[in-house]
């Protein structure tokens, strides 16, 4: 078992996010996203209402897994199916009986990728919004797919000035009168807060959520969870509802991407739209998202002697980036240990206003 | 084009003793026939003598095979020359004499040839799947490998089967083979593929990472047999593609979907690509396969090495 007080938090010299902006560019530059493979790792492989008697199937890089529940209604993660008869020798990340550790929280089966006895409840991801015990209505939950490798979705997500303008139409457009981003890290997580102020009212806010002004103050964070490819999308709108959305990508394999999403709208009234059509407005921004991900991805599939350009406002997803290398490098020199607590509770980190 | 590698350049029935029939393996013209007992017989698509091509002759009822322009007739194991006619002569003919012989192996219903014809035989490949047919494709070889991996409906259509952008599984090495599963659903009306938490059914693709000779496998959510189909691409001349299938669809099949798969014929393979969905079609699968076939070659040569 990894013990998070065994292993002390990221001193300043560990730190991958070096001052050096030479060192920190050459890193950036490095970025191949399709070579990163995390494991000792718990992934939101599935919501609980999809796990029943029938196994289904899932991956993680490849590596199947089928969920299914015992007749005590405990999920049982295996790697092989019975009536498989083309599957492969068992792999080292199932137990003797070809199981994997798996547990349910937060609404999800999470399955654990790595090695089975280092699988751990405290390495399963603070999700502040949603109940421990699951239980969020359907209409907030919902399954949408990438065509493109996790990591570039996860640094699509973490650049949000992507969102004025391929979602313009739902979240709203890039006129607004000043933008800030702050970016925090540690060695397992990184969260990025972006303000704006006076920016166009999102769309979707004024023609369901009630939302009449031109323009609103927007606080928008997300924060990744390294290891699971999972981040959370918490928005504080004024005027408007705050948008709670768990937003985890599991890299199926190298190149696809499956996000078994929880919006919890609960915060917003009843008798208000938004609380109903908000979830759904996942279906439009996710083709979106991948019109663009997608023929991106192959883009990077190889060594690229030409650098990305960046702006100041990519500070976010070029961190990420060297966040992502160095716990692959981490991980391919044998350490696998978490140095940081991904399970406390970070309500303050993401500035979590409960209703 | 390498010597050693056996190419399934024709379906067994597609070689007659009746008709000499040309194939080629990259820009190697080769002729088929079956001799007196059956065998299939493999030569060069090109007499000695004047290089007419000896499929456009015809095969004698010793079973040997007689060029169409001046007689000369060859044997088809050995490719020696056995008589000009006009000679009237019972003479022997020095071992120059002869048309080039390739290694020929008939099993499941393919016919293969290796250009080395002192190649050792490939296994037997078990019975032979019933249906059967052959497409040639203008698209070359590896192309056409790289359109099986990164989206199969570019060249084939299962009845009643769409194929989805999502894989179970990207490809990786079994057994030597380059194997990946792709997630399908039911041609009927269906929740749209980026947005479906569970597929009913996968097609397997085990695929030999030399020949693109592959081996495909259509299953249901519980790992019943749907269909299961070989499908042989051959790199021919002008770097078109000919292609050799044979397939089988299970006799039982639950569901109705699945039922109806017995309606018509189960699986095409398209002879005409739609260029314009080829020219966009993102590379994913391809850009793996090229690795494992580099990681592949690199161990192949070391074994070599040690040897």
């Amino acid at each position: 078992m990894l013990e998070i007080s065994d292993n002390p938090a990221t001193s300043a010299n560990d730190d991958p996010i070096t001052s050096d902006p030479r060192q920190f560019s050459a890193k950036v530059n490095a970025w191949m996203p399709h070579e990163i493979m995390l494991t000792d790792a718990w992934f939101p492989l599935a919501h609980s209402f999809a796990v029943d008697k029938k196994p289904v199937r899932r991956a993680v890089y490849s590596q199947p897994f089928y969920l299914w529940r015992g007749s005590d209604g405990q999920v049982i993660a295996a790697e092989n199916h019975p009536n498989d008869t083309l599957a492969g020798a068992k792999s080292e990340y199932t137990d003797e009986s070809g199981h994997y550790p798996v547990l349910e929280k937060y609404g999800y089966v999470w399955g654990w990728l790595g090695t089975p006895e280092n699988a751990a409840p405290e390495h399963v991801p603070s999700i502040p919004y949603l109940p421990e015990d699951g239980g969020l209505p359907l209409h907030m939950l919902g399954t949408v797919r990438f065509d493109c490798c996790a990591p570039l979705s996860l640094e699509n997500l973490i650049d949000l000035t992507h969102a004025d303008f391929i979602h313009a139409d739902v979240v709203g457009d890039e006129k607004m009168d000043s933008e800030t981003v702050e970016v925090f890290h540690d060695s397992e997580t990184i969260t990025m807060v972006r303000t704006c102020v006076n920016k166009s009212v999102a769309p979707i806010m004024k023609m369901f959520g009630g939302v009449r002004d031109d323009v609103q103050q927007v606080r928008q964070v997300i924060r990744i969870y390294l290891r699971s490819h999972a981040a959370i999308a918490y928005g504080r709108f004024s005027p408007g509802d705050n948008v709670q959305l768990f937003h985890p990508c599991v890299p199926e394999t190298r190149d696809r991407t499956r996000l078994d999403y929880a919006m919890n709208t609960s915060n917003v009234k009843k008798s208000n739209l938004f609380r109903y059509i908000m979830p759904k407005a996942s279906y439009k921004v996710s083709r979106q998202d991948s019109s663009m991900t997608s023929p991106q991805s192959p883009r990077y599939m190889r060594p690229e002697k030409r650098k990305d350009l960046h702006s100041p406002l990519d500070e976010a997803g070029q961190k990420y980036r060297v966040l992502m290398m160095a716990l692959a490098e981490r991980q391919a020199r044998g350490d696998f240990a978490y140095r940081d607590d991904v399970s406390a509770d970070c309500s303050n980190i993401i500035g979590y206003e409960k209703a | 084009m390498s010597e050693a590698i056996w190419w399934a350049v024709a379906r067994s029935e597609e070689i007659s003793a009746e008709k000499p029939f040309n194939v080629d393996i990259g820009d190697q013209p080769i002729v088929l026939w079956r001799d007196t007992d059956g065998t299939v017989r493999a030569l060069e698509d090109r007499c000695p003598h004047r290089r007419a091509p000896l499929s456009l002759g015809c095969i004698l009822g010793s079973g040997a095979i007689q060029c169409g322009y001046h007689g000369w007739t060859f044997d088809g194991e050995s490719g020696q020359l056995v008589d000009i006619p006009n000679l009237k002569s019972k003479r022997k003919y020095p071992p120059v004499y002869k048309a080039k012989p390739f290694g020929v192996h008939e099993s499941a219903g393919f016919v293969r040839i290796c250009l080395d014809a002192k190649a050792p035989p490939p296994a037997d490949d078990g019975y032979a799947l019933p249906l059967s047919g052959t497409s040639t494709v203008a698209l070359e070889h590896g192309q056409y490998i790289a359109a099986l991996f990164d989206d199969p409906s570019l060249l084939i259509s299962i009845k009643g089967v769409r194929f989805s952008p999502y894989l179970l599984a990207e490809l990786f090495e079994q057994e030597g083979q380059l194997v990946m599963e792709r997630s399908c659903q039911w041609a009927s009306p269906h929740w749209p593929a980026p947005f479906t938490s569970d597929f009913p059914i996968s097609l397997r693709i085990a695929t030999d990472p030399v020949t693109g000779e592959s081996d495909l496998t259509l299953r249901d959510d519980e790992f019943n047999l749907l269909l299961q189909a070989t499908l042989a691409p051959v790199p021919g001349a002008r770097q078109v593609t000919q292609v050799r299938w044979r397939a089988m669809l299970s006799p039982e099949r639950p569901g109705l979907a699945a039922k109806a798969m017995g309606l018509g014929a189960p699986l095409r393979v398209h002879d005409h690509i739609d260029g314009a969905a080829l020219r966009v079609l993102k590379p994913s699968a391809s850009i793996h396969a090229d690795d494992l076939r580099e990681e592949i070659a690199a161990r192949t040569d070391q074994q070599d090495e040690v040897a």
